[in-house]
């Protein structure tokens, strides 16, 4: 009788013990931030917030931007390898909307749909549009695709293990597979050029400067005007990405 | 506690520690500094050298081409921009990196009426952002630059 009293009270206490420690625990651990240190942040700096505007209304579909970032970055020739490219959307009198890529849009477009017939026409410039809450970088197994301090998505190619999750993951379409490097490629804000001052490649060759680069913390940038002046929107934006590549007269049609 | 308890707790401890050991000795330095991933990979991203090398290096040697690309059209009071805010690597592709000089691989064009047209061609998608004109219509026999100078496109 003795002996099993004895082991039933261990047995309360040892669990009342537990319970109460992680009970109290629980309570404590919010307040934890009191007792660190604050160390002082040797660099100052504010790290910039890179963004990117496209004006709808000054494209015209010459298809500079998409060869100037081949040329840039070294991208693969063959027509499904893009950083960024650009979608002609044709909609016409009777309702159907005709979406057409031709090579990215790198020579350009024909118009193939009649003027009589067309209701209204336009070119959508695509890329990267570097989520603040990438669907990508979530996806990715190892932590191979990240989001920087400064704001931008890109790929660690030494860790990337070339699943593809990410590929199948970003709702833009604007992650491939690069075929001599044998891992995931995409479009960087040409992040060699940004961070020497320079602007990327696609915004350096647009001749209607459609594309507008910039800082999005900077006031002062070209960036922040074009917001202010524009109500501009980003793609998909039920998907709550908080994508980072603003539009302007961005129409309903655009996938 | 029970022999078999303490032996079990032991064993786990030990293959904990030392999973714990190995993880540290293949996880790359720089991991886990500012996320879940390499912080050296930042950098790694800033290795590409730029092949666009901007219109200032283009104007530091052909200064008369570019003033002569800077102009812009008067007609009737107005001002139109025209070519005048084009960047010369826009037609004039790079062919090699910024740091070399370009008289390397001058980056010469094809003048033909398709690259005038990659941007001029009439497209219903172009209207009121460009001046369009038809090539099926305009002069056909011709090429674009035998009248119009691409650095001063106008005709006075």
């Amino acid at each position: 009788m003795d002996r099993i009293d004895k082991n039933r009270r261990k047995f309360f206490q040892t669990s009342a013990a537990l319970v109460g420690g992680t009970l109290f625990y629980s309570i404590v651990k919010p307040f934890e931030s009191n007792a660190q240190v604050i160390e002082e942040n040797e660099d100052k700096t504010i790290n910039p917030l890179w963004g990117m505007g496209v004006d709808i209304a000054k494209c015209i579909g010459c298809g500079k931007c998409v060869s100037a970032c081949k040329t840039e970055n070294k991208v693969p020739k063959e027509p499904f390898y893009f950083r960024t490219w650009v979608e002609q959307y044709t909609v016409k009198k009777d309702g159907e909307v005709k979406i057409e890529s031709p090579n990215g849009g790198m020579e350009g477009f024909e118009q193939s749909v009649p003027n009589e017939d067309i209701f209204k026409s336009f070119t959508v410039p695509k890329l990267c549009n570097h989520c603040t809450k990438a669907p990508c970088v979530q996806a990715c197994p190892v932590g191979a695709t990240f989001v920087s301090p400064e704001g931008l998505v890109l790929v660690d190619e030494t860790y990337c293990i070339g699943c593809s999750y990410c590929i199948q993951a970003c709702p833009y379409g604007a992650r491939f597979m690069n075929p001599i490097k044998k891992v995931v490629d995409k479009c960087t804000f040409c992040y060699h050029r940004i961070s020497e001052g320079l602007d990327p490649a696609c915004v350096e060759v647009c001749p209607t400067e459609a594309r507008i680069f910039g800082d999005l913390r900077d006031k002062s940038s070209d960036l922040v005007k074009f917001l202010q002046k524009n109500p501009t929107q980003t793609l998909k934006p039920h998907l709550n990405t908080h994508s980072r590549v603003f539009y302007n007269q961005l129409s309903s049609e655009v996938k | 506690m029970a022999k078999l308890i303490f032996r079990l707790l032991l064993s786990f401890v030990v293959f904990v520690g030392i999973f714990m050991v190995i993880q540290d000795f293949l996880t790359p330095e720089s991991f886990g500094k500012y996320g879940h991933y390499r912080a050296n990979a930042i950098d790694d991203n800033k290795l590409v050298t730029p092949q666009y090398k901007g219109e200032q290096k283009c104007a530091s040697c052909h200064e008369d081409i570019y003033d002569l690309k800077s102009e812009t059209m008067e007609f009737d009071e107005d001002e139109y921009i025209l070519h005048s805010n084009l960047k010369c690597e826009t037609c004039h592709t790079p062919k090699i990196d910024a740091n070399t000089d370009c008289k390397v691989m001058p980056p010469k064009i094809e003048s033909t009426r398709e690259m005038c047209g990659q941007c001029h061609s009439y497209q219903v998608s172009r209207k009121n952002k460009i001046k369009m004109i038809d090539l099926a219509d305009h002069n056909v026999e011709k090429n674009c630059i035998e009248c119009h100078n691409p650095h001063k496109p106008w005709i006075e």
